[in-house]
């Protein structure tokens, strides 16, 4: 009996040692938690200074885009979307496109707007296709519908990797594909002018797979209508991403030409930018601090200066600007461009989070904020310092 | 290896296992002393129950000393009177390998051939043999082949092989039942422990309780570190017989290839997985076409037809014979791999024996069409057999259709059903369609949980192919049941359907076709977002004039 129990009392030091350590260890991560929670990093001291600053809360930042829509185009959306029973207005939709006329990056991104709604419901579209003045053949119909046709299978495949993405979602996002390159050789033949619907074709392009002399095929009939166009930018710098059908080299290569070849103002500089960011697998923001990255942000700064204000692609180069300026703790400049987007967050580098981009943007805004009000507090207090030194004087 | 010490050593393994259960009984028993010398009455207990539990399988185990009796394959035993000249062939055969001729010989129904000998005590002495033959082999291979194959089979005797096979079979079996016997106890042990946590779980929730991840990791473990024991030493009698059975394999074949000759020895060797691919295909798409209707195919056809598609087929059959299965091969399995026999035999220095025996195998049987009745009734079981025998093949063919169209159950038919609780009919859902339900109506439907999520179009684009589907050949069924569908029978490739134009029409190619691309429009008319049924409506034959047929209830 007392064998046993000897036995058994050997057996209990080491695990009621381990007990303890286990016990050390909870109660540390504890204490952790909760002083984190109290002064974390996007805690109450950067909203305060972001509010300080006059920069707007996190809750009032609109996830919807990347900055204010041209004037008018709200509303016109809104129309246009109805009350979600797809008996929204059609002429409204066939009016915005209309007054937009050869305006091609405003085109590219009201048709897309439009053709996100339709994704959703088409019935005005249809309506818009039976009752329009020119039918069917209406080429900013055909726009929209083609566009439309690539964002609902877009939606299928759904946001996931391809392991997570299930056979189903693949059959209908290439069937939809598919469907699609019809429509937009339609679209593009009622339009001959028009690039918008190539830009369209990129998005096919990259789901089905062109092979890259396909890709160049494209991109030679887009450049031809217009060469600097910056969603067509954007949306081949994607097929050109390793994640899809290139590989880093390819687009940075890409990116550094088309900023390269770009007048200033084109916003074109946004695109090395995007390339560093969709192949950087870092975790600290060393690689965001070195001499190319500091020159590449001030490429994109003075682009932006040069552009027209209401380009309506502006906001999303200010949100990679300020982005990159905060990593390289160029607050003063950071907070500069954080307020002339602030209010909207739909834009790289937040895009990603999804629902946690708002998140994502206050806490890299918020970082920027302390840091130049504590600097500006430092300021005036060496300021009064030195007032005193000399009022003793 | 001799096979006196072959033999020695089947009979050492076989005892190792039963020295493995009284290992592990004495292990047991020890333990139990040891716990009622030294703990508490009420834990030694416990435990010594525990003990008990696990002696049980181990002593049933032991005990189960009679092998199963293996099931006599259904075939069609011939006597030297019935097939004369396949009893000459073996006979001739067993001469040049050296040994004694089967006693039986059964003609079987698949593409296969085997050999086997009921020999006496533990397969010391030799006893009665077999030799099964697949009449799909003969029906597949030259008679060179076939000899070829009956050499090699034959040369299993003389290895004596087939004595030893009872010994060896009986410790394979023995194991394999002792494992499987642990496994089933672990298995429900784990069972009763995860009903038992799940009740508790369902407490827990009843008092507004958070309830625990079932776990059932710890239960039955005990059974299935026994089982891992077992499996271990099965693990090493099955690599240490194996061996065995690859070399008696290599030995037969180069007897073959001696008899036989070369050529027709590796060609034999290639060919029979092409032939068993052939017959599975020609059994899963033509013999049993007609098994969910109770249809089958004319007196001796059922065997017969396979002869038919492998002379159709020659071409695709060709195409795989070049080719050798590549798969990779179980370490237990029984037999090398196919591609290294084939390689082995064609090492061996040409013989000049390529054109011997050209002719087709099955002609040893003295009447081809009276064998292939026979075998029939021998392996066809009584149920089937009771099946209404068509008057050929086309017949079959469109017998078996129209039961199966106008037994169609397709996810669209039971989501119709669940949602109007009437019977599923075409023109209810035509109607249901024109009142705008169609939607509401796809969400009845058997959903992946991304369809469920799914809004507006996007829902609309996760069903549309099963409801395409699921409509179009509700739409062929239609067609069907108004006799306006002729079905074109081939033994080169699948059936096809026929849409015939209008009512006493005469099928055409063009009109056909075009009446099947227009039906595929109308379908997606119809399913579209915003449906419209007139088309199809229009192309649907027209309905039997008595209207109390088609109004179906709503």
């Amino acid at each position: 009996m007392t064998v046993l129990l000897w036995i058994l009392g050997i057996l209990a030091v080491p695990t009621l040692i381990a007990v303890l350590w286990l016990g050390g260890v909870f109660v540390k991560e504890f204490f952790a938690q909760m002083s984190g929670a109290a002064d974390g990093e996007d805690g109450a001291g950067g909203a305060e200074a972001a509010e300080q600053l006059g920069l707007l809360p996190a809750e009032r930042q609109s996830t919807k885009s990347a900055g204010p829509l041209p004037t008018g185009w709200e509303a016109a959306l809104d129309a246009v979307r109805g009350r979600g029973d797809g008996g929204g207005d059609w002429k409204t939709a066939a009016e915005l496109l209309r007054g937009i006329g050869r305006d091609w990056e405003r085109r590219s991104l009201a048709a897309y707007l439009l053709a996100e709604i339709a994704a959703e419901d088409d019935g005005w579209l249809l309506a818009w296709e039976a009752d329009g003045p020119h039918g069917p053949d209406d080429p900013d119909a055909a726009l929209v519908r083609a566009r439309s046709t690539v964002i609902l299978a877009w939606k299928i495949r759904g946001g996931k990797l391809a392991s997570d993405t299930t056979g189903e979602q693949f059959a209908g996002f290439h069937r939809l594909l598919q469907r699609s390159r019809e429509e937009i050789a339609r679209a593009a033949a009622l339009n001959p002018d028009d690039p918008t619907p190539y830009v369209t074709e990129i998005w096919t392009a990259l789901g089905l797979g062109y092979p890259h002399s396909e890709m160049d095929k494209l991109w030679s009939e887009l450049t031809a209508r217009d060469p600097h166009h910056y969603e067509a930018h954007f949306s081949a710098l994607q097929y050109w991403c390793k994640k899809w059908r290139g590989s880093e080299q390819l687009a940075t290569e890409f990116a550094e030409r088309a900023a390269a070849a770009a007048p200033l103002g084109s916003l074109l500089t946004a695109f090395p930018l995007i390339a560093h960011f969709e192949h950087d697998e870092s975790d600290d923001s060393a690689a965001d601090r070195t001499p190319e990255m500091i020159a590449r942000v001030n490429a994109g700064l003075a682009d932006a200066a040069a552009a027209d204000p209401t380009h309506p692609r502006l906001p999303e180069l200010r949100h990679l600007l300020a982005y990159y300026l905060a990593l390289q703790d160029r607050d003063e400049a950071a907070i500069e461009q954080f307020r002339l987007v602030d209010g909207y967050v739909d834009a790289l580098p937040w895009r990603y989070h999804g629902s946690g981009m708002t998140a994502r943007y206050c806490r890299i805004r918020n970082l920027s904020a302390q840091a130049v009000t504590s600097a500006a507090t430092s300021a005036t207090a060496e300021q009064e310092s030195a007032g005193a030194g000399t009022g003793a004087n | 290896m001799g096979s006196t010490l072959r033999a020695l050593r089947a009979l050492v393994l076989l005892a190792g296992f039963y020295l493995l259960g009284v290992l592990l009984l004495a292990v047991l028993a020890g333990a139990d002393y040891l716990l009622f010398a030294h703990t508490p009455a009420a834990v030694a207990t416990k435990l010594a129950v525990v003990s008990v539990l696990l002696a049980v399988p181990l002593v049933r185990g032991l005990l189960m000393l009679r092998t199963p009796k293996g099931e006599e394959p259904s075939g069609l035993p011939v006597t030297e009177a019935d097939e004369p000249e396949l009893w000459r062939t073996v006979r001739e055969l067993a001469d040049q390998v050296g040994t004694r001729a089967p006693s039986r010989i059964v003609l079987m129904g698949d593409a296969n051939a085997a050999v086997s000998e009921d020999a006496r005590l533990l397969g010391l002495f030799p006893g009665p043999r077999r030799l099964y033959l697949g009449v799909p082999l003969m029906q597949g291979l030259t008679e060179a082949q076939l000899r070829a194959v009956l050499a090699h089979e034959l040369g299993h005797y003389a290895g004596s092989d087939t004595r030893l096979a009872a010994l060896t079979l009986r410790g394979r079996t023995q194991l394999l039942r002792t494992i499987r016997n642990f496994e089933e106890r672990a298995g429900s042990t784990e069972a009763r422990e995860r009903t038992r946590q799940e009740r508790k779980n369902a407490k827990a929730e009843a008092k507004g309780k958070e309830t625990r991840e079932v776990d059932t990791g710890h239960a039955g473990v005990t059974y299935r570190a026994m089982a891992r024991i077992y499996t271990a030493y099965a693990k090493l009698y099955l690599r240490a017989t194996l061996a065995d059975s690859r070399r008696q394999e290599y030995a037969a074949d180069a007897s073959a290839a001696r008899i036989a000759g070369r050529d027709a020895t590796a060609s034999a060797l290639r060919e029979i997985p092409v032939l068993e691919g052939a017959f599975g295909f020609y059994v899963r798409c033509y013999a049993t076409l007609g098994t969910d209707a109770r249809l089958l195919p004319p007196p001796g056809e059922v065997f017969g037809g396979f002869g038919r598609i492998l002379s159709a087929r020659q071409l695709e059959l060709a195409g795989l014979r070049s080719e050798l299965p590549t798969e990779p091969t179980s370490p237990y399995d029984s037999h090398p791999p196919i591609a290294d026999r084939v390689r082995r035999i064609e090492l061996l220095p040409a013989d000049g024996r390529a054109d011997e025996a050209h002719g087709a195998a099955i002609a040893l049987l003295a009447d081809e069409e009276r064998a292939y009745a026979a075998l029939e009734d021998a392996v066809l079981t009584d149920e089937v057999r009771q099946f209404r025998r068509t008057d050929d093949w086309q017949d079959l063919l469109d017998g078996a259709m129209a039961a199966n169209l106008a037994a169609l159950n397709t996810p669209l038919h039971r989501a119709l059903a669940l949602y109007t609780k009437a019977g599923p009919t075409l023109p209810a859902l035509l109607t249901l369609i024109d009142d705008g339900q169609l939607w509401q109506l796809a969400r009845r439907l058997p959903l992946s949980d991304e369809a469920v999520a799914a809004k507006g179009r996007a829902f609309r684009e996760f069903v549309r192919p099963t409801l395409h589907n699921s409509l179009h050949s509700m739409v062929m069924a239609e067609f069907s049941a108004r006799s306006r569908m002729r079905w074109e029978f081939s033994w080169e490739q699948s059936a096809k359907a026929r849409l015939l134009p209008a009512p006493g029409g005469t099928p055409d190619d063009d009109s056909a076709s075009e009446l099947d691309a227009s039906i595929g429009a109308a379908v997606d008319r119809a399913l579209s977002d915003h449906p419209d049924t007139a088309p199809l409506r229009a192309l649907l034959p027209p309905a039997p004039r008595s209207p109390r047929e088609t109004d179906a209830p709503r």
